[in-house]
């Protein structure tokens, strides 16, 4: 599974950190989230997948691959 | 204005009507639309539907904040529906659009991050230990009065960079401008407390050159003398919001959360042994409640937005609290379901005017939850002692949430003394 913000669209809501902090870092100067790596570890990929439903602005994209 | 086929309804948000039937009146709504037109003010659109805000939140072009009450640009009304009568300035960068309304968040946002409001929990924890030290031998608190006013006050003066013992001349006319009424016999006194509060920030603003202090003001005004396009009168505007953002959502929210955990011990119990239950509970307050109860917008052309055509100069309220009880976007939407996750709330509010202040008021509620929770974990509600504010339309507050629990002994220092030795180390070392 691929993961993937669309930074034009997030707007720090942080839910996707509250949901799979070990995927989804907060940056330090406006809390907007990003990924360090875009391949999703297997036992992340549920996580992440709440991660997607919970973020208010539906910035985060998956492939299942 | 009401010409074509849209749904016209009785609507009007700072109505008794509105805070009596608040949240079912959000189904009646959407029941008939997800946006529906009240003539009220003026008249509106009312969007109460989950997904037909968050796509309209993704366009401050053709929905705009703008506050313009000098008639120098299109004239628009900014995010109070009605506009207030006789103004003259904008509320700050919550009354502009992008891109000006990004470079004061831009100034902002690093005070304001998760990782910057952390290094103030100590703050805040030990404030409202001393808060609850001042009152626990006398067996009664006043939640609202005794702590929950008191803390993000205190810590918002912290954040600005205003002395720490300022927070009693901000607390009440910040809280009352709110919640009295504008057509109250007490709002003229309750104005004139305002102005005196915007004096006072005032004279801060221009102590700052003299006497800088290290915070958000001290920001503002460099940005402004290193070339930022920031009108004088914008940055003062700026910090009214801050100071109203900072005061009365928090206490909200909080009175809400101790509202509802009145006579549910196994709730009160569960949260305090699960961090990850508090996490997901917070937001689940915020969804239910929804502190800041929605923000104007004013139609800059004639467009169609999820199929539903808006003229220019139209006026549209984003009803995030309404939308946040849409049945198509949550399960159970009048229930407070402590674990729900995902919970994809609109309450900070959504798109480029997410509140600011999201993260700080997430850590401030946790902790005075927790404190009162751990440190009162028997108290009991007088409800005929809880007052919550006569209009519920611009913020859900309480003013009033009196509770009563076995007297104990204190523990710690006084809220006076946390005061100080904070303002001692704040000279020093501020933290963000």
């Amino acid at each position: 599974m691929k993961v993937r913000i669309d930074p034009d669209v997030c707007q720090g809501h942080t839910l996707c950190n509250l949901a799979a902090p070990k995927v989804f870092s907060l940056r330090e100067e406006d809390g907007h989230a990003y990924v360090a790596d875009e391949d999703v570890p297997a036992d992340q990929e549920e996580l992440v997948r709440k991660a997607v439903l919970t973020c208010p602005e539906g910035a985060i994209s998956i492939d299942e691959g | 204005m009401a010409s074509d086929d849209r749904v016209v309804v009785d609507f009007d948000q700072h109505s008794p009507a509105y805070k009596a039937g608040f949240p079912q009146v959000s189904h009646e709504l959407r029941s008939q639309c997800p946006a529906t037109w009240s003539e009220r003010h003026g008249g509106y659109w009312i969007i109460t539907g989950r997904d037909l805000l968050g796509e309209m939140a993704k366009h401050p072009e053709l929905f705009s904040n703008d506050h313009d009450p000098l008639g120098i640009r299109q004239g628009y009304g900014g995010v109070a529906i009605p506009s207030p009568v006789g103004g003259t300035t904008r509320g700050g960068f919550l009354e502009m659009d992008p891109p000006e309304q990004l470079e004061y968040r831009r100034v902002l946002n690093p005070f304001l991050s998760p990782a910057a409001v952390e290094r103030w929990r100590p703050l805040v924890t030990e404030l409202t230990k001393a808060c609850l030290d001042d009152v626990v031998e006398s067996g009664a608190i006043d939640f609202v009065d005794d702590l929950a006013n008191v803390v993000p006050a205190v810590l918002t003066m912290g954040m600005l960079g205003l002395p720490l013992v300022d927070w009693v001349h901000y607390c009440e006319p910040a809280h009352a401008i709110v919640y009295t009424p504008p057509n109250s016999p007490a709002f003229a006194k309750v104005l004139e407390g305002n102005l005196a509060m915007v004096e006072r920030l005032a004279e801060a603003m221009a102590s700052m050159r003299t006497r800088p202090r290290a915070g958000m003001i001290k920001a503002l005004v460099d940005a402004r003398d290193d070339g930022a396009d920031f009108d004088e009168g914008d940055i003062l505007g700026t910090l009214v919001l801050l100071i109203g953002g900072g005061f009365d959502t928090t206490t909200a929210l909080t009175s809400h959360a101790l509202h509802w955990l009145d006579g549910r011990p196994v709730d009160r119990q569960q949260l305090l042994a699960d961090p990850s239950l508090l996490d997901t509970a917070a937001e689940e307050f915020v969804r239910y409640a929804t502190p800041a109860q929605g923000g104007g917008r004013t139609v800059t052309r004639d467009c169609e937005v999820g199929g539903f055509r808006f003229a220019e100069g139209e006026r549209v309220w984003m009803a995030y609290a309404l939308a946040n009880h849409d049945p198509d976007a949550y399960a159970e939407p009048d229930e407070i379901v402590l674990e729900r996750f995902p919970n994809r709330h609109a309450a900070f509010g959504l798109g480029v005017h997410r509140c600011i202040g999201s993260n700080l008021a997430r850590m401030s509620f946790k902790t005075m939850l927790t404190e009162v929770l751990t440190r009162l974990p028997e108290y009991r509600c007088l409800e005929e002692g809880v007052v919550r504010y006569e209009d519920i339309g611009t913020i859900n507050g309480y003013q009033h949430l009196p509770a009563v629990f076995p007297p104990q002994s204190r523990q710690g220092p006084p809220v006076v003394d946390v005061i100080d030795a904070w303002q001692e180390r704040l000279e020093h070392d501020a933290p963000a």
